[in-house]
């Protein structure tokens, strides 16, 4: 289009003439995106860790020390089965139980084996969906027979909480700074609104399209999108390699390379950000362009 | 050119500043408009670029029915209009230059056909050598030529002056609506709004007196004003479209004709 060179100068100038209103409206962008950023990286890698830990998601469910191996088997088993959100359930019996615990505490349990074995049977049993870990374990413990219930993905679970609540927060923060991002990036742009609003009356009597007014404000909300996004993508992979050494400290995980991610890390960041940008932008123009001369100066 | 149907206009509150004016000024007329303060002249001109809305009646501009127009053609509209502010209206950051370069960018005009034209009003006005300036460095009568220059950039068919000669002495005004004349000799339709009857009784124009809303009093077209050819010569005219037309091959036929006018100052600016 013609002029748009002109339009394009116009609104970089702008944002380099508002500099403090430019600086703000940066700063609460980037940081919005950085969080966002943030929360979306640590919920990725909970969901990565999830997944692996997914694959041994076993529990062990004791029954009653009554029950033999036939009822167990034929009975218990399928019973358990049947029941929603199983994936698979193995018979794991009491001699099996005993030659392990004798491998692991040594041969003080010699003479429990045969008859004098102490130890109930067992199943084996893995789910499905591990968020749904509780419901479970609630209509596994109904079936006839079952004792007791141990399990060694507690760790999963508490993951997938952890997952929830980082998500859930995630989401209302960024709703919360979306909407401050938004209401400074319009603040700003209806600054230098304010200030050129002489030039606009101007442009208006000389037959200036809307289009034509709109655009350079248009392009001052998108260049300080463009500008924090670029800032936070930068920021985010230095946060994120220093947030993962800091936990691999205390506890042993694998984490997603950033690289795996950085592309679309960025290209987010850019996107949403300009995005925000011109939508903060429109929000303030509207008020003017649908004023004349003398009512944008006030006169 | 210019009608009005029992136009008028009462402001929200309440004001009557026009009360059923009906009017013609005719393509190529020459138009003083007189009257006390608050009798209406600048509602007359607002209502005209369409900055406010009659209340009642039909305005027709151009053969256009203003009334109704769509709100996204009032540019369109405007872009047929040079306005001439009485507080001159410049935009103090900027040089001459650009406060007359604006009025062309701010229609999209290419970077090219904007300095050539520009300097050719600066010099039609006198201020080439003043281009570099800031207003706030010019004289009263120096801004508004840069004031007028601004509205002639866009080679209006329509200049509407609201008491262009205001703030400034008798013999600066003298050489404005000279100025002004002269433009009017090429077929510019011109109303200037002025409280000072020395310029009225020496330009012998029609003279619009409103009074209360109301047309008091209508000279109408002066006779030896009414012989005057208005139409740009022939000549002028012919030796443009060609290479213009070539150049931009897909505008309308409307905008082709618009190109070649704003280029009429083009080969005198090279000299
Ligand atoms: N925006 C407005 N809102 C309300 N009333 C207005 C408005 N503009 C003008 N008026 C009123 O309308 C009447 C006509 O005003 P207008 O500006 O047309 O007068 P004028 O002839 O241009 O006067 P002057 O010579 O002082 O410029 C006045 O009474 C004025 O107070
Ligand atoms: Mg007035």
């Amino acid at each position: 289009m013609r002029g748009m060179g002109y339009l394009f100068k116009e609104g970089v100038r702008s944002v380099w003439n508002n500099r403090m209103m430019s600086a703000a409206s940066i700063g609460v962008l980037a940081s919005c995106l950085l969080i966002t950023g943030m929360a979306m990286l640590l919920s990725f890698n909970v969901r990565n860790i999830v997944d692996q830990m997914g694959k041994d998601n076993q529990i062990t469910v004791f029954l009653d020390v009554s029950v033999d191996e036939i009822t167990a088997v034929q009975k218990i088993g399928p019973e358990i089965r049947r029941l929603d959100n199983i994936s698979s359930c193995e018979f794991y019996s009491k001699d099996e139980g005993i030659v392990k615990w004798e491998q692991e505490l040594g041969p003080l349990f010699g003479e429990l084996q045969g008859t004098e074995n102490p130890l109930p049977h067992a199943f084996h049993v893995a789910m499905v969906d591990l968020s749904q870990y509780d419901t479970t374990v609630d209509s596994i413990k109904q079936v006839e027979g079952v004792d007791m219930i141990t399990d060694r993905s507690e760790v999963a679970k508490r993951l997938t909480d952890l997952n929830t609540l980082v998500t859930q927060v995630g989401l209302w923060l960024v709703a919360a700074l979306g909407i401050i991002s938004l209401f400074i990036i319009s603040n700003s742009v209806r600054m230098t609104m304010y200030s050129r609003r002489f030039e606009i009356s101007i442009m208006k009597s000389v037959g200036a399209t809307n289009h034509f007014v709109r655009t350079p404000f248009v392009i001052e909300g998108v260049v300080l999108g463009l500008i924090s996004g670029i800032l936070s993508s930068v920021i985010v992979a230095f946060l994120y390699e220093a947030m993962i050494s800091a936990v691999k400290y205390i506890v042993p995980i694998e984490e997603i390379p950033y690289s795996d991610m950085a592309f679309n890390m960025t290209a987010g960041f850019i996107i949403f950000g300009m995005i925000i940008g011109a939508i903060g932008a429109l929000i303030s123009i509207g008020r003017y362009l649908n004023m004349e001369g003398g009512e944008i100066l006030g006169w | 050119m210019i009608q009005f149907k029992n136009v008028s206009k009462i402001y929200p509150n309440g004001t009557h500043a026009l009360n059923d004016v009906s009017i013609n000024i005719g393509k190529g007329e020459f138009v003083f408009m007189v009257g006390s303060s608050g009798a209406g002249k600048s509602t007359f001109l607002k209502l005209i670029m369409k900055e406010e809305e009659p209340t009642s009646g039909t305005i027709i501009i151009n053969d256009t029915d203003i009334t109704n127009m769509k709100r996204r053609r009032v540019p369109y509209l405007r872009r047929t209009m040079g306005i001439v502010f009485q507080d001159f209206r410049l935009i103090d950051k900027m040089t001459v230059f650009d406060n007359v370069a604006f009025a062309m960018r701010v229609i999209g005009a290419r970077p090219a056909a904007v300095k050539k034209r520009v300097n050719y009003i600066l010099g039609l006005v006198g201020l080439r050598d003043k281009a570099q300036n800031r207003p706030a460095e010019l004289s009263g009568g120096e801004q508004q030529r840069v004031s007028l220059a601004r509205a002639l950039v866009n080679n209006p068919s329509l200049i509407i002056a609201d008491e262009p000669t205001g703030n400034i002495d008798p013999e600066m005004s003298f050489e404005i609506i000279e100025l002004l004349n002269e433009i009017n000799k090429q077929g510019t339709t011109i109303i200037v709004v002025t409280h000072e009857h020395e310029l009225v009784h020496r330009f012998k124009n029609r003279v619009i007196e409103i009074q209360g809303g109301k047309i008091a009093a209508d000279s109408g077209v002066p006779e030896e004003k009414a012989e005057v050819p208005i139409e740009i010569s022939e000549e002028e005219l012919a030796k443009i479209p060609d290479e213009i037309a070539e150049e931009i091959p897909d505008v309308s036929a409307d905008e082709i004709n618009r190109e070649a006018l704003l280029a009429i100052g083009d080969e005198e600016a090279d000299e």
